[in-house]
């Protein structure tokens, strides 16, 4: 209708001017008007008005004027020149146009899937991702869409979805799981069940289906048209792309942890190895002697091997405790047993069951002898068998990496809503650089000479940790080091 | 006549050691592999004492504790694992008398025996008890410690009371919590904790280096009254 007035105008126009302009000019207002109808229509439209153009002008411009019949053969040149210029008029700008509205679609589009990209890059859940691509899919279409995804048995239904409440009819469960087994789209104007309320897609990546995309149709019906269509799949696509990346970065992760857990395990092989060996030899070594020469030994001698036997019979005994305990508190077996319990209790059950291994050490301990009988004691929140294992491991280091006779000392007091327990000794001390190596897993301090499988202050930090308290090695004023544990003040 | 000690057993090579050190010191000895064949002869020799392995391969050891105290107060001594807590407490409140972790030196299951036989053979005890520094006369109520009165509270001294009771043997909370406050504070096991540490620091010398008033870690207290052996 427009254009038709628009070529109304052109010839009103040629009309007026039509005393003053020569009338080959006067074909440049017919082309103006195709030129402004090219711009606005489709290129049929355009080329129409073009055939009409020129008729006008044969018609109004021409002498004789009002007839098609033409006085001067000259303007069939005209004519025709006129009527190229205005197809080609048509055709350049249509094309022009068409161009402009792909670019725009294009853009639009890029947008679409480049938010889409930045939506599902930081999801590590599937589910999460495909919640996020939900709900971009219904922004962008301007309508709701949904997204299924299989069960843990692997079949689809409409349970796992990633939003509430369900926009599909239940009842159309069937098509999505259809669509999620053949992974082809179903339902609304496609050619399986067109009749359904929405359109299925599956959510396709390189190797599998991952799920099913249900998107209703918004009100103008926009979601059918072909480039829309084709968005669409692309936008299936990479959501089945990024969940299948979520997937492939969860089984990284998990053969990482393997591998790190198999390190962790070939290193505890190799350490449990030597010291399961060592002392088993002396036993095995010392047995057999006894056995093989036991009457022709001096009594001695005899009292000698047994002892080692027993000796190294203890060890092994708490190499072997060590590894049950480190093992259970990695595999995350060990539940606590807290309650309040007198500090003094604790620490002295230890002292009694260290009895032997602390002969000839002067233990000091700093908490309830200055304290007058009917003063409170100090409380702890702990698993008393524990922490007590805590002690334990702390005061046996203490023994064993330093000089015989020289005093350890036992100290708690409370600081700034926490209560400080501190084994100190006078021993060669930490090498500076180790004080948090040591609480690592088969270390070694570089310059240890006792006999140990690393394992001790390990699970004293497993157990501290596991308290909510922290646990530290410090260097000690006048030499020697200070093994600090800061249990914050709590109850049940 | 010796006494007469009934081992419940499944491993041959620990009871072959306890074989010979119990054989060295005299006593009688019966050992049996399961719990089955031990009930039977628990019931048919009537030992002095049972040596209690927890884990056998037909029954649970603590069914075993179970039948035997349903009819007889023979003592029984438990072998259990280390670390298994639960199930010491488990067979010391079913009627069990003491437990030894394995893996254990023999001077202490001795130990362990002698106590276990003594308790069951002693006449009841006299009206005062000794221990260390420590003398409590029952008929009176006193408690001294190096000849100096000591007072105690009514709960303090009720407590010790039970402890001289079963002197040498474990109590578990529950079983002392039960004595002392009644069975409807059984779960209460702070108050006895803060009894025990109140206690100590009226009885003993050093507190937190306890000769008498002794915690079985996670399991209970025990009251020695004489050197440990």
């Amino acid at each position: 209708m427009l254009a038709a007035a628009i070529v109304a105008i052109a010839t009103v126009a040629a009309l007026v001017l039509r005393d003053t302009l020569a009338p080959t000019n006067l074909a440049m207002i017919y082309l103006g008007g195709v030129v402004a109808i090219a711009m606005r229509y489709s290129r049929q439209v355009s080329v129409t008005a073009s055939f009409v153009s020129v008729a006008a002008f044969d018609f109004f411009c021409v002498p004789p004027y009002l007839t098609f019949a033409v006085s001067d053969y000259q303007y069939v040149v005209t004519f025709a020149g006129m009527l190229a210029v205005a197809l080609v008029i048509s055709a350049q700008t249509a094309r022009l146009r068409e161009h402009a509205t792909q670019a725009a679609g294009r853009e639009t589009r890029t947008e679409a899937l480049y938010r889409l990209s930045r939506g599902l890059a930081g999801e590590t859940s599937i589910f999460e991702a495909a919640r996020a691509a939900a709900a971009l899919a219904g922004e962008v279409f301007g309508t709701r869409a949904v997204m299924f995804l299989p069960e843990d048995d692997g079949r689809l239904s409409f349970r796992r979805r990633t939003s509430d409440p369900l926009p599909v009819p239940p009842s159309e469960e069937s098509i999505a799981q259809w669509v999620f087994e053949h992974g082809h789209k179903a339902g609304l104007r496609t050619d399986t069940l067109p009749g359904a309320t929405a359109l299925y897609l599956p959510l396709r990546g390189a190797r599998e289906t991952f799920g099913v995309l249900a998107i209703l149709p918004d009100p103008e019906g926009r979601i059918f048209a072909p480039e829309q269509q084709h968005l669409l799949e692309v936008f299936a696509g990479q959501t089945a792309l990024a969940i299948e990346r979520t997937i492939s970065q969860r089984t990284a992760q998990e053969t990482h942890l393997r591998m790190q857990t198999e390190q962790m395990r070939s290193s505890l092989l190799s350490a449990v190895s030597h010291d399961l060996r060592t002392p088993l030899a002396s036993i095995t070594g010392a047995a057999s002697t006894l056995r093989a020469q036991g009457d022709r030994l001096p009594l001695e001698t005899q009292q000698e091997l047994l002892e080692s036997i027993s000796d190294e019979a203890d060890r092994m005994g708490r190499l072997i405790s060590n590894l049950l305990d480190m093992t259970r508190f990695e595999s995350g077996g060990v539940e606590l047993r807290r309650d309040d319990y007198p500090l003094e209790e604790i620490i002295g059950t230890v002292l009694q069951r260290m009895d032997r291994q602390l002969e000839g050490r002067t233990i000091l301990t700093e908490l309830s002898e200055n304290l007058p009988p009917e003063s409170k004691p100090i409380m702890v929140f702990v698993d008393d068998v524990l922490f007590g294992q805590v002690l334990w491991n702390l005061l046996e280091n203490a023994t064993k990496y330093t000089a015989p006779g020289t005093p350890v000392e036992l100290a708690a007091f409370e600081e700034e809503g926490a209560v400080i327990v501190e084994v100190r000794d006078r021993g060669p001390g930490i090498p500076p650089g180790e004080e948090e190596r040591i609480f690592e897993k088969f270390y070694r301090g570089k310059s240890e000479t006792a006999r140990g499988a690393g394992l001790g202050l390990p699970i004293c930090r497993a157990i501290v940790q596991a308290h909510r308290a922290t646990i530290q090695a410090l260097p000690r004023k006048g030499g020697g080091s200070v093994f600090q544990i800061r249990l914050p003040i709590q109850s049940k | 006549m010796k006494p007469l000690i009934l081992v419940i057993e499944d491993d041959a090579q620990i009871r072959r050691f306890l074989r010979a050190a119990l054989d060295a010191e005299g006593y009688r000895l019966q050992e049996s592999a399961t719990a089955e064949e031990g009930l039977a002869q628990a019931q048919s020799r009537q030992p002095d004492l049972i040596l209690l392995d927890l884990g056998l391969p037909d029954r649970d050891g603590l069914e075993v504790i179970r039948s035997v105290r349903e009819w007889g107060k023979i003592p029984i001594l438990v072998l259990s694992a280390r670390g298994q807590e639960k199930d010491k407490i488990a067979a010391l409140d079913l009627g069990a008398d003491d437990y030894v972790a394995k893996p254990f030196a023999v001077g202490e299951l001795l130990a362990r025996i002698r106590a276990a036989l003594r308790r069951s053979t002693a006449a009841a005890t006299g009206a005062v008890v000794r221990f260390g520094a420590v003398e409590v006369d029952l008929d009176k109520r006193m408690v001294r410690v190096d000849t100096q009165d000591v007072h105690l509270t009514p709960n303090e001294y009720k407590l010790l009371q039970v402890l001289i009771q079963h002197a040498g043997k474990v109590l578990t909370q529950r079983q002392l919590l039960n004595e002392v406050w009644g069975p409807q504070h059984t779960e209460q096991a702070q108050y006895l904790r803060v009894y025990i540490a109140q206690l100590r620091r009226k009885l003993e010398r050093n507190p937190a280096r306890p000769k008498h008033l002794q915690t079985e870690p996670g399991v209970g207290y025990r009251l020695l009254t004489d050197d440990p052996a």
